[in-house]
């Protein structure tokens, strides 16, 4: 072998094993290209409307803001209410985005349309009404604590994990369900339709700013094991993200 | 065995075959090499790695701090010679286009084997005894505990944690607990299988579903705890955590006065 085929052979490992190289990171990159496109946010963001009143709390100011969503059993029930959804699936679906935004260090009243009925909750503790001011929400005019556990249609629930670097916030709102027997005939485009609903407000105060998830408690996706499948296994349904900013 | 001039041959001793091996150059430099990563994996084992653990805030979680440096001890020196070998066969390595020729195949040596299964076996065997003498101390005072012991009523669900405390008529989304009296964690799933674990009381345990799974522990240092769910079980599983506190008899005697008959907001 002579010392120039040497210097060849040489520099083709150099370059395959660059070109090897270029390869994996190529191929790592768009690995973790195509799942951050995945995971991306489908929906807008439901940006919370400050007001320029301000309320006292416990002797601290705050800036007022409201927000409102509703919770439809399925597409058709969701447009009828117009709210016009744009998520495939056929699901039982919050809207009119399941990515909420809200002003940091304000008392945000919050204000959902509930239009579903339901069974049970599987834990009884998320018919309870957590982390609002007074404890309380009130139900088309009425202020309650808890839902009982078979009475509830489906929960908005914000989460936070244990962070330093982050305020705590946990709220538990129990949507009481809609029967047969419930009065208050919504307003809607065919009179042939007989939805009803529930008007559900609760305040609550945020603190700094922070990413958090919320979603809902109530089991009403499907699958043989707990409900939890569908509709509370893809997200833009029955679940969503709380930026406090 | 004898030759042809009727001499018998004496067979080496396993000292002397030890020796032998060891008079190799590269056997002195792979298990110095081996040395030296078996004192490294020591350190680490016995004072890094316990400063990057949670804080104990349980007799439960020093007991397992301290089990976890132990089992790093013993194997340490077996981490240690493997590595220390790879290491010296990886900067010893053939660099060229031919390779040398195959050296004589071994077939045994049944010094180095002996000596590898009865250090191996050893070393395991510590490891089983000890860790019996572990359990069994833990068992030992789960009995102790159910005297005093303060129940919570532990309940997973998809993807959250509920704490009852039946005694104090108190529940909770965040698990606050006082210093110094045992508590028995009465946990159950309502949906699918989690995992209860709050990790600085040293305590994990399957939620599993529908069914009561109990287990104790005594919190002993004041500060914060994580609670997280340790099985995947659905699409919110990494946010399935809450906090809590172990905290003084008389705060946490205030928490529930404020808590009574509700929850906390």
């Amino acid at each position: 072998m002579s010392g120039n085929q040497s210097t060849m052979t040489a520099g083709k490992r150099v370059a395959s094993a660059v070109f090897g190289v270029l390869l994996m990171v190529a191929a790592v990159g768009a690995v973790g290209f195509t799942l951050h496109k995945a995971s991306a946010d489908p929906q807008k963001k439901l940006f919370a409307t400050k007001t320029s009143e301000t309320i006292v709390i416990e002797g601290k100011s705050y800036p007022k803001a409201t927000i409102t969503m509703g919770v439809y059993a399925d597409t058709a029930q969701a447009k009828e209410m117009g709210y016009n959804t744009t998520n495939k699936k056929d699901y039982v679906q919050y809207g009119p985005s399941t990515h909420i935004v809200l002003p940091a260090h304000t008392y945000v009243t919050m204000t959902i349309h509930g239009y579903d009925g339901g069974e049970k909750l599987n834990a009884p503790f998320f018919g309870k009404v957590i982390g609002t001011v007074g404890g309380t929400m009130n139900v088309d005019g009425v202020d309650v604590s808890e839902i009982p556990a078979d009475q509830v249609q489906h929960t908005f629930t914000i989460h936070s994990l244990p962070s330093t670097n982050r305020d705590p916030l946990f709220i538990n709102i129990p949507l009481q369900h809609v029967d047969e027997g419930d009065d208050g005939l919504l307003p809607t485009k065919d009179p042939g339709t007989n939805f009803k609903g529930h008007t559900i407000t609760f305040s609550f105060i945020t603190g700094g700013a922070g990413e958090y998830v919320w979603n809902c408690e109530y089991p009403c996706g499907d699958g043989t094991y707990a409900k939890f499948g569908a509709a509370m296994s893809a997200y833009g349904y029955m679940s969503g993200k709380v930026s406090v900013a | 065995m004898s030759d042809d001039h009727g001499l018998v041959e004496m067979q080496p001793t396993p000292g002397q075959k030890l020796a032998a091996i060891f008079k190799q150059r590269e056997v002195r430099v792979a298990t110095a090499w081996g040395v030296l990563v078996t004192f490294i994996f020591f350190i680490i084992g016995g004072w890094i790695y316990p400063s990057w653990m949670p804080i104990a805030m349980s007799t439960d979680m020093k007991s397992i701090e301290r089990l976890i440096v132990i089992f790093t001890w013993i194997s340490a020196p077996i981490c240690g010679i493997v590595l220390g070998f790879s290491i010296y066969t990886f900067l010893h390595r053939h660099k060229g286009d031919t390779p040398p020729a195959d050296g004589p195949a071994i077939r045994t040596n049944s010094l180095v084997v002996g000596l590898w299964v009865i250090v191996s076996s050893a070393l395991c065997l510590v490891a089983i005894v000890y860790g019996l003498i572990e359990m069994n101390t833990a068992s030992a005072a789960t009995a102790e505990h159910k005297k005093n012991a303060m129940v919570v009523e532990v309940t997973g669900s998809q993807w959250a944690w509920s704490f009852n405390y039946p005694e104090q008529g108190v529940v909770s989304h965040e698990l606050n607990l006082p210093i110094n009296r045992p508590v028995e964690f009465r946990i159950i799933s309502v949906d699918v299988n989690h995992s209860f674990w709050p990790v600085q009381l040293g305590v994990k345990v399957d939620a599993n579903r529908l069914q009561t799974t109990v287990v104790d522990t005594t919190p002993n240092k004041l500060g914060t705890l994580d609670v997280k769910c340790a099985e995947l079980c659905g699409l919110y599983h990494a946010y399935m955590e809450t906090s809590g506190e172990v905290m003084s008899v008389a705060d946490f005697d205030a928490w529930v006065t404020s808590h009574q008959g509700g929850h906390t907001a």
